[in-house]
């Protein structure tokens, strides 16, 4: 037995949650800190994986330079994107459904353009050649930019858990999550940290996009998908946590792959309910009216 | 014990390892009038969410007209006749005032387009007993905010309860306002049930047939106003003289060299929440090398002023705040903080879910300061703290906590230092070393504003001492003066023995 | 201090004085509605077929936006998912249509399914308040999009459906004129009954939920209950909505429940702010430039739908408190 007993259609299925879980914490690890800390809930968030999907397919030339060239354009269009985003909702502080109303509109308005620009029929990004293969785990062949793409997601993950539970930067994110005004009075720049993290979170997200095309391809539609299951991470993980984003995206991962194939079509079921679960919970942990 | 209308036995409620309530028995029988008093953090607020039905005890029970109601939720209590206000005025503002009465009207069919006519002269009966009948039509968010405090109790009574709970009632009222609301409640139904949570205490004592006093979640006395007034436990609480006994303070004067121009200069100062003024036209200065305090009771304003100043709340028109004679009107708080304010705010504020070390990393002295001060020095000053340095604030003590809040302003290198009550809910050694490190930090040349209700505290450390009541400085007194005549300031933070004091 | 009652208790009280227009006579706001029926049941005389199709598009997405309104202009929690429950509405319309044409029954179907499904779904969403219960609603609604694509009849290409019969006895609806004067009248039905239920005792301790929950739970009321009741209305009339859209276009798909029908019934109801037929008017500017100045445009829908999104977001708007006060701000 040992280890070829261990590969069987569900481990496999399984090990694609897992890559799908690390893409969908890279994309939400962002958006759940931009809600956490800016306190603006960016529509526009799935609009920023899908000009890196775009950006990797137009700069893919199955070389390993094409890839560098997008993760560098990846990082320039993120930090542009955030940075825009940030100076969008400034003048719509405290008035979170206008802030809604505003990065909707920069989803539609850039959906349009990515339609107009790249047409309307999904395209295919194949990853570099030195990656285009597949090694074979027991009995299957398994791609090996999935394996290297959960490599680098773990890496991420490492990175970013790193970055802001161990960092002096990180500690002041989250010293801005726990009390924004005690956190002023102590003399931190908050209102440069809410556009770090809008910049953070964009550059993450392109990021994301130019390495999960070969994954979730560009095509017009990706953004409101990605967007809805960054959103349900968040909604289960709970907003501002990190821990929680890297839980429920690991779990939102096998719920949209090994879920979907042990009982096909419940997958949304299935989402629901865990969103029922982890508000329930939390409304029952959460102190209601608590005074001062 | 049968006859109570209300009975809570050892009723506990926890946030964390801190316990609000702490076994608190109390019992009222019906036509009760009860007061809750106690000073900050005693846990009054709680308690009435606790009977309210908006918090859960952690422990006890909670007994209402012969049934438990611990597990009640807040609804069916309401349904069960117990009714409530609220500390600020929550009220649907583009409702007019009646309508905002019919909601809390029981008895209506939820698909009635009209309401009946006995629910309408029910709501208008309840205005009328505030006496807000010319105003029903008014929206609410258009009243002036005593009338929205009124309204607050039309609202209570209009759902005609046999348990009425008041949350902090004359909060923000002005003095002929607080008349009318003493003689609103004492001219309630007898068979009504009153319990309420306020800080005033000279309305308390006109309201009140019976008073109970917490501190620190413990039940301290139950008695009546006059009993409760010369109760020695409650006279240590209100005046914290427990802490007298620690060593003689320094010499006030010692430093009369360093004790220059003021540093900051506080003038004409205003602010307000919602509408209610909370402090008007403040004027006071804070010397390097010298600590000024400001000695008021709970609500007198003491937080909202170190706020103002701090930038954390918003300053009225016409005030002005001088740093080094730099106008700070119009900064915000990082500005403030980064000029050379530094801040110990009331309950610590903490960064939940940082480690000590982390919180030392945060604050860091403007380079263009000319102070510097690292965490090396800092620690020093707080030996606890250094054998802590990977704890979490909720794992800390509050003595520890108040030290780390302590720590982290003077790591910003302040020259001006605002404590708020630091001494807040802190054993009597502590508090004494706490007044040590106080003095010390004066001695170097930092000048500090402390804002505290425990008279002794600031008796030991302070220099100059002024006194806030009702929203203004009612008197500058050096230290020295206050050890000489000490009962008239006690009057002002205690129990009172006469009227209310014109200010 | 005595209880004096009033001499007239009633004075004041009938009157609702939330969307009172503070402005011109008293005779205008009437002469105005009644411009505007007069102008709405001549138009399919006086445009060409295409613009008429467009004007039965506008009615069904002013009826969504009504149910967009329930929520977002009463309790003021904003739903980003009601289209989920235009499209139940819709497929269940278009099975009742297998069995008959008549459009009253199919819409009654509709309307009963979409409550159903708001219902069940709704125990999730009034669990969240603010901003969670926009980001819950709009997972809902990709939820019931993504299972429609999976489960429905059709599967992605969706289904089509007979002409709908209006009356017994009368003949299948085909021109663009009658279907629009149907779809008109069902509107006009619908719209009473909201006009109803924004007047009931239920309606106003909606409001003073959005003003201060805990003060209505004082009061001795469930919210949650209420609220799920007030979901559970919303998610009917948006299923009596989809019924309509079956009515307009023949044809039902998963794609109908897209963010951008949700996006726009709320854009439509913020639009309104608070008042139910502001909502309606803000539906009808919204498809207006979506589809007729993107049609003058060649396309370019979205783009144009995003415009006005931010236009309105910048825009200083009037809105009712209920709706801000919803949105705390950042706790200190």
């Amino acid at each position: 037995m040992g280890l070829a007993g261990l590969v069987n259609p569900y481990t496999i299925t399984a090990l694609d949650g897992v890559a799908y879980g690390l893409l969908l914490f890279t994309i939400a690890a962002g958006l759940t800190l931009i809600v956490g800390v800016a306190g603006v809930l960016s529509m526009a968030h799935g609009t920023l994986y899908l000009a890196g999907a775009y950006l990797a397919w137009y700069l893919a030339d199955g070389g390993w330079a094409g890839l560098a060239l997008a993760l560098a354009g990846a990082v320039v269009v993120g930090a542009f994107g955030g940075a825009g985003l940030a100076a969008a909702v400034r003048p719509l502080t405290d008035r979170p459904l206008d802030q809604v109303l505003a990065t909707l509109g920069v989803a539609y308005i850039a959906a349009d353009q990515f339609s107009t620009v790249f047409g309307a029929e999904p395209r295919s990004v194949d990853p570099p050649r030195a990656l285009a293969g597949s090694v074979s785990l027991g009995d299957y062949q398994y791609p090996v930019y999935r394996l290297g793409f959960i490599a680098v997601g773990v890496l991420l993950v490492v990175g970013l858990f790193w970055f802001v539970e161990r960092s002096r930067v990180g500690a002041v994110v989250r010293a801005v999550v726990a009390d924004p005004g005690m956190a002023a009075a102590s003399g931190l720049r908050t209102g440069l940290v809410r556009t770090g993290v809008l910049v953070g979170g964009g550059v993450l997200a392109v990021t994301a996009g130019v390495l999960g095309a070969p994954v979730i391809g560009p095509s017009p539609g990706v953004d409101t998908t990605i967007l809805v299951y960054s959103l349900i991470v968040c909604v289960v993980g709970g907003l501002g946590s990190i821990r929680g984003a890297l839980l429920a995206a690991l779990g939102v991962g096998q719920i949209l792959t090994l879920g979907v194939a042990l009982v096909p079509g419940a997958a949304a079921f299935l989402l629901a309910a865990a969103m029922l679960a982890a508000l329930t919970i939390r409304q029952r942990t959460a102190l209601p009216g608590r005074p001062a | 014990m049968t006859g109570a209308l209300l009975r809570l036995v050892t009723v506990s409620r926890s946030y964390g390892a801190r316990r609000a309530v702490n076994e608190v028995s109390v019992e009222l029988p019906p036509g009760a009038r009860h007061a809750i008093i106690g000073p900050n953090g005693a846990g009054k607020s709680t308690l009435l969410h606790l009977v309210a039905g908006t918090l859960r005890p952690t422990s006890g029970r909670i007994h209402y007209a012969g049934h438990d109601i611990s597990g009640w939720p807040a609804h069916r209590r309401a349904r069960a006749g117990i009714a409530r206000t609220w500390q600020h005025p929550a009220l649907a503002r583009p409702l007019t005032a009646v309508q905002n009465v019919l909601l809390a009207v029981p008895g209506q069919r939820l698909a009635a387009l009209r309401p009946q006519r006995r629910a309408v002269t029910a709501a208008h009966a309840a205005l009328a007993q505030v006496g807000l009948a010319k105003l029903a039509e008014r929206p609410a968010g258009q009243l002036a905010y005593g009338d929205q405090r009124r309204l607050e109790i039309a609202v209570a009574l209009a759902a005609a309860p046999r348990l009425l709970l008041l949350d902090e009632p004359s909060a923000g009222l002005a003095a002929e306002e607080i008349t009318r609301l003493t003689e609103l409640i004492r001219a309630l139904p007898d068979d009504m049930t009153v319990l309420l949570v306020d800080h005033n205490l000279d309305f308390v004592a006109a309201v009140a047939t019976t008073v109970t006093v917490l501190h620190h979640g413990q039940h301290i006395a139950t008695g009546t106003p006059a009993e409760i007034r010369d109760h020695p436990d409650v006279r240590r609480v209100y005046l914290g003289t427990d802490a007298l006994t620690s060593p003689a303070p320094n010499s006030p004067a010692t430093p009369a060299a360093v004790a220059g121009t003021p540093v900051l200069r506080v003038r004409t100062l205003s602010a307000g929440y919602t509408g209610a003024p909370v402090l008007t036209d403040i004027t006071l200065d804070v010397r390097a090398g010298r600590v000024a305090a400001v000695v008021g009771r709970n609500g007198a304003g003491k937080t909202t002023l170190i706020n103002t100043i701090a930038g954390l709340h918003p300053a009225g028109p016409g005030t002005d705040i001088l740093l080094h004679g730099q106008p700070l009107t119009g900064c915000d708080t990082r500005r403030r903080a980064r000029a050379g304010l530094g801040m110990v705010p009331q309950g610590r504020r903490l960064f939940a879910g940082l480690t000590v070390d982390e919180h030392l990393t945060l604050p860091r002295p403007h380079p263009t300061r000319s102070r510097s001060v690292d965490a090396r020095q800092v620690l020093d000053l707080f030996p606890v703290l250094a054998e802590r340095r990977q704890h979490r604030p909720h794992q800390l003590s509050g003595g520890e906590q108040q030290m780390l809040a302590l720590a982290r302003a003077l790591l910003a290198a302040p020259d001006v230092l605002l404590l708020d009550e630091p001494a807040e809910g802190l054993a009597p050694a502590v508090v004494g070393q706490l007044a040590a490190i106080i003095t010390g930090l004066a001695a170097e040349g930092t000048a500090i504003l402390l804002a505290e209700q425990n008279l002794a505290l600031a008796c030991q450390v302070a220099h100059d001492i002024a006194v806030l009541d009702r929203a203004r400085i009612v008197r500058h007194v050096a230290t020295a003066d206050i050890r000489e005549y000490p009962t008239d300031l006690h009057d002002l933070l205690t129990v009172p023995t006469t009227a209310p004091t014109p200010s | 201090m005595t209880t004096i009652l009033t001499p007239n208790p009633d004075a004041g009280i009938a009157q609702t004085p939330v969307r009172r227009c503070g402005f011109g006579p008293a005779w205008l706001l009437p002469t105005a509605g009644v411009g505007v029926l007069v102008a709405a049941v001549t138009l399919p005389w006086l445009i060409n077929a295409y613009l008429i199709s467009l004007a039965t598009t506008a009615l069904v997405m002013a009826v969504l936006a009504m149910s967009a309104q329930l929520l977002a202009g009463l309790p003021g929690l904003a739903p980003l998912g009601q289209a989920a429950y235009l499209v139940v509405g819709a497929y269940t319309a278009a099975s009742v249509a297998t069995l008959t044409g008549l459009g009253p029954v199919q819409l009654l179907a509709a309307a009963a399914a979409g409550a159903v499904a708001a219902a069940v779904t709704g125990v999730l969403a009034v669990r969240a308040r603010g901003t969670t219960f926009l980001m819950v609603t709009f997972g809902l609604g990709e939820l019931v999009h993504a299972a429609a694509n999976q489960w429905a009849p059709g599967g992605s290409e969706g289904i089509h459906t007979p002409p709908v019969v209006a009356l017994p006895g009368l003949p299948a609806m085909v021109r663009p004129g009658w279907v629009y004067l149907y779809v008109l009248a069902c509107t006009l039905l619908i719209g009473a009954a909201v006009a109803v239920v924004v007047r009931t005792r239920f309606a106003w301790l909606l409001r003073g939920i959005a003003a201060h929950e805990p003060r209505v739970q004082a009061a001795g009321q469930h919210t949650g209950r209420l609220l799920l009741a007030a979901y559970t209305i919303a998610g009917g009339i948006a299923g009596a909505a989809g019924a309509l859209a079956i009515a307009d276009t023949r044809y039902v798909s998963p794609a109908d429940a897209a963010m951008g029908v949700s996006a726009l019934a709320l854009a439509a109801a913020l639009i309104g702010s608070g008042s139910m037929a502001g909502a309606c008017a803000g539906a009808v500017l919204l498809v207006a430039a979506r589809d007729w100045v993107g049609g003058l445009l060649g396309g370019h829908g979205p783009t144009l739908l995003g415009l006005a999104f931010l236009l309105l977001a910048y825009l200083p708007r009037h809105r009712l408190a209920g709706l801000t006060t919803r949105f705390p701000r950042r706790r200190r």
